[in-house]
């Protein structure tokens, strides 16, 4: 990056599963009023809104930030929509940051939500293409098939799924916007219902209506903020295609070249010990476990143990999803960005109740598409 | 102003725009447009940094169609990409902003879709406000002719007018081997064409159209040795507008006149009659009145730059890409490789690119071919 970068103010709404009292720009803006609060700032100081979501047939508006645009506050300003599958929270949080890294914006709005009670998401993640035969299982049923390869590569014992799902509900518990929040044990998960084996209904992301916004900022505008920002040590996109042989989608090339890039910039050298959390996008329980591997917190194979031994908890040695992450709030195109802001919101020591405590460093992460796109950034609560 | 850096567009290449390619699918069609690209510039996929793309997933008709552009984009290993919901040219902007970022020092930028698979009319129409104009059952030309029929009170123009553009625009295209409708027509035809939506007459307004784009975009020092003459990026700037059709004075385009001045500010120049060729990401004839007023140029008669020597999207409007070949066309001029419908002497030229509903979007580029900045 040319110059430092810091996010300067979050706001997001309570994450629930139908926001029918508000129409998609009364959501948004529940969030982008919160974020300019939170920075001290109005529309009228901000340069650029960058926008994200994913398709746009979950609420069967073609590209809304088009009628949102006086609602964002985009009136005679450059407007950015970003659409990078489930990733896409992540990689529009990271065009914002390219924005002012480039010298041309000082103070960039970025934004992004999904109001999925709109329409129906199963119908619009079970894609028809060309020339194969529709599953019509939407993201579950895609995204099974890896997980039972996981546990087959690593013998992973059964119960790891269902700890991973508890977790996440003990930890949502302690965050006020999280959807899910009834707590649930283990046992509870390994009795619901099997969905597509071996994912069980309680190990599976609810479908949410939820809104995220940041501002970045350039060091000049941070310094006139009333808080202490977060700075961006590192961050990057990558894709990889989907008809490659000998292509990983346990343990994706993409999501290793992401990391691997964003903790170069980061200098980070050891994830384990030098990450202090770390939000990662985990739509179905046992991609916690595949993570952790992919972004190189441990050897291949030992994913599930940290999992086993409870190292990933609130509270142990790397706390991941303190917010609930995924498996608690999913308003699929704010995922990924909720990770970075939550991240974010740790290291600026904001994050409430689910503050990790001592966090100075944190990852941000998500992945979309079939398992292809990986999107990720390091905050740190010092300037780089 | 922050240290801005030289950055040109080095490569373009696009499948010729046809109504209706039965025989391929989107990727297939993009295929061996990025080749062409990456073969002008006498290098390998692995010569170039970053990747991004322009397309909308329903004129894809599917949820997350850019995805199979991947695979024919040369996504492995993995790169380093993104995607925007958006006409390619902002995708292009997009890629400029980082290298200005100094993320990477080129990129390759694509643009796609085929939209003879639905009904533009109908799937537009999901552009407007859900709540209030959407079902109405308004599409893209229907607020069109809102608009040329405020302009044309405003402003006094006629339907000659309309007929003597769009006969401009035809007859340029007929000199432009990519275009879609190559045979010219007079003003007097597309005069007695039936009206679309009154005031805008069939013979004013583009066909249904699809192709594939790319186009490359390097940094100097990467720039000099990938084509004999790059075009330079003097200035771009892009800005949004509200869609409310009630809220903007339709008959002037706020967000096009600022993106402009912006721009031609950026690269130094006085106004838009510094160049000497503009390529405009205008659908009918009113939008190009609009879009010249804008630019401080006359709405209607000849202007000293050329305007549309491609012949515009009247001549072949593939959605989401119009605005990606506006850009490969201003290259085109300024490397001297428009053969046809070369504009002599081309040394500046300005793109204008948008989307939405009656120019609710816009994006300036002033490009020349000597660097900008030393």
């Amino acid at each position: 990056m040319k110059r430092p970068v810091a996010v300067v103010g979050v706001g997001q709404t309570k994450h629930s599963a139908r926001r029918a009292e508000v129409s998609i720009p009364g959501l948004v803006r529940e969030a982008v009023d919160r974020a300019l609060l939170d920075a001290g700032l109005e529309h009228r100081d901000i340069d650029a809104v960058v926008i994200g979501k994913a398709p746009d047939m979950l609420e069967g508006v073609m590209q809304p930030e088009q009628f949102m645009a006086g609602a964002i506050g985009a009136h005679l300003k450059p407007l950015v929509r970003i659409h990078t599958a489930g990733s896409v929270g992540a990689t529009t949080a990271l065009a914002a940051v390219t924005h002012v890294a480039s010298g041309l914006f000082e103070r960039v709005l970025t934004i992004a939500f999904e109001k999925q009670s709109e329409g129906n998401a199963m119908w619009a993640l079970s894609p028809n293409m060309p020339f194969m035969p529709p599953l019509v299982a939407g993201a579950g049923g895609y995204f099974a098939p890896y997980v039972r390869a996981y546990i087959a590569r690593t013998n992973a014992p059964p119960h790891i799924g269902p700890m991973i799902a508890a977790n996440a509900r003990d930890n949502a518990g302690r965050n006020p916007c999280a959807h899910l929040q009834e707590p649930m044990t283990v046992d509870d998960v390994m009795q619901s219902p099997m969905l597509w084996e071996p994912i069980r209904y309680l190990e599976t992301c609810p479908s949410s209506d939820g809104a995220i916004a940041m501002v970045v900022a350039s060091e000049a505008a941070a310094k006139k903020g009333p808080r202490r920002p977060a700075w961006i040590k590192g961050g990057a996109s990558y894709a990889e295609a989907m008809w490659v042989p000998g292509r990983d989608q346990v343990n994706p090339a993409a999501g290793r070249a992401c990391a691997k890039h964003v903790y170069e910039q980061a200098g980070i050298t050891d994830p384990w010990k030098q990450i202090d959390t770390a939000e990662i996008y985990v739509p179905f329980s046992w991609f916690e476990a595949m993570w952790l591997e992919n972004l190189g917190f441990c050897d291949i194979g030992e994913g599930w143990k940290i999992v086993e031994r409870g190292e990933q908890k609130f509270g142990a040695h790397l706390p991941i999803n303190p917010s609930g992450g995924v498996l608690c709030s999913n308003p699929i195109g704010a995922s990924g960005m909720l990770r970075l802001g939550e991240a974010a919101l740790q290291v600026m020591g904001r994050a409430g109740e689910h503050q990790v405590d001592g966090a100075t460093t944190a990852l941000g992460h998500a992945y979309g598409g079939g398992a292809q796109y990986f999107a990720m950034w390091v905050v740190g609560s010092e300037r780089p | 102003m922050t240290q801005l850096r030289n950055i040109a567009v080095v490569g373009f290449a696009q499948a010729p725009i046809v109504a209706h390619d039965a025989h391929r699918m989107s990727q297939e069609m993009l295929y061996p447009v990025v080749r062409e690209a990456l073969a002008q510039c006498g290098v390998e996929r692995d010569a170039i940094d970053y990747q991004t793309a322009g397309s909308a997933d329903y004129v894809d008709g599917r949820p997350f169609g850019f995805v199979a552009a991947l695979d024919v984009m040369g996504t492995w290993p993995p790169r380093q990409d993104s995607h925007l919901e958006m006409d390619a040219a902002f995708a292009a902007h997009y890629a400029w902003i980082r290298m200005q970022a100094g993320e990477c020092d080129t990129a390759l930028v694509v643009g796609y879709g085929k939209v003879s698979e639905g009904q533009p009319e109908r799937v537009l129409n999901l552009q407007l406000d859900p709540y209030y104009l959407a079902p109405l059952g308004l599409g893209p030309l229907s607020t069109s002719a809102l608009q040329a029929s405020a302009y044309m009170a405003r402003s006094g123009a006629t339907d000659r007018d309309l007929a003597e553009i769009a006969a401009r625009n035809r007859a340029a295209g007929a000199r432009n081997a990519n275009a879609q409708l190559r045979t010219p027509a007079s003003a007097d035809e597309l005069q007695r064409t039936a009206w679309a939506v009154e005031p805008l007459r069939q013979g004013y307004i583009p066909p249904i159209g699809e192709s594939a784009v790319c186009v490359i975009l390097a940094a100097q020092g990467k720039a000099e040795s990938m084509t004999k003459q790059p075009a330079w990026i003097h200035g771009v700037d892009q800005r949004a507008e509200l869609q409310t059709l009630g809220a903007r004075d339709l008959t002037r385009s706020a967000s096009a006149r600022l993106a402009c001045e912006k721009a031609l500010a950026m690269a130094g120049l006085g106004g838009a009659n510094d160049v000497d060729v503009i390529e405009m990401l205008t659908t009918n004839p009113v939008e190009e009145m609009i879009v010249r007023d804008a630019m401080g140029l006359p709405a209607r008669g000849d202007t000293k730059p050329v305007i549309n020597p491609s012949g515009g999207p009247i001549a072949g409007h593939p959605l989401m890409m119009t605005g990606l070949i506006r850009l490969g066309e201003a290259f085109r001029q300024l490397s001297g490789t428009a053969d046809g419908h070369a504009v002599p002497n081309a040394r500046r030229a300005i793109v204008h690119a948008g989307q939405g509903h009656a120019l609710q979007q816009n994006l300036v580029f002033v490009l020349g071919r000597e660097r900008r900045w030393s």
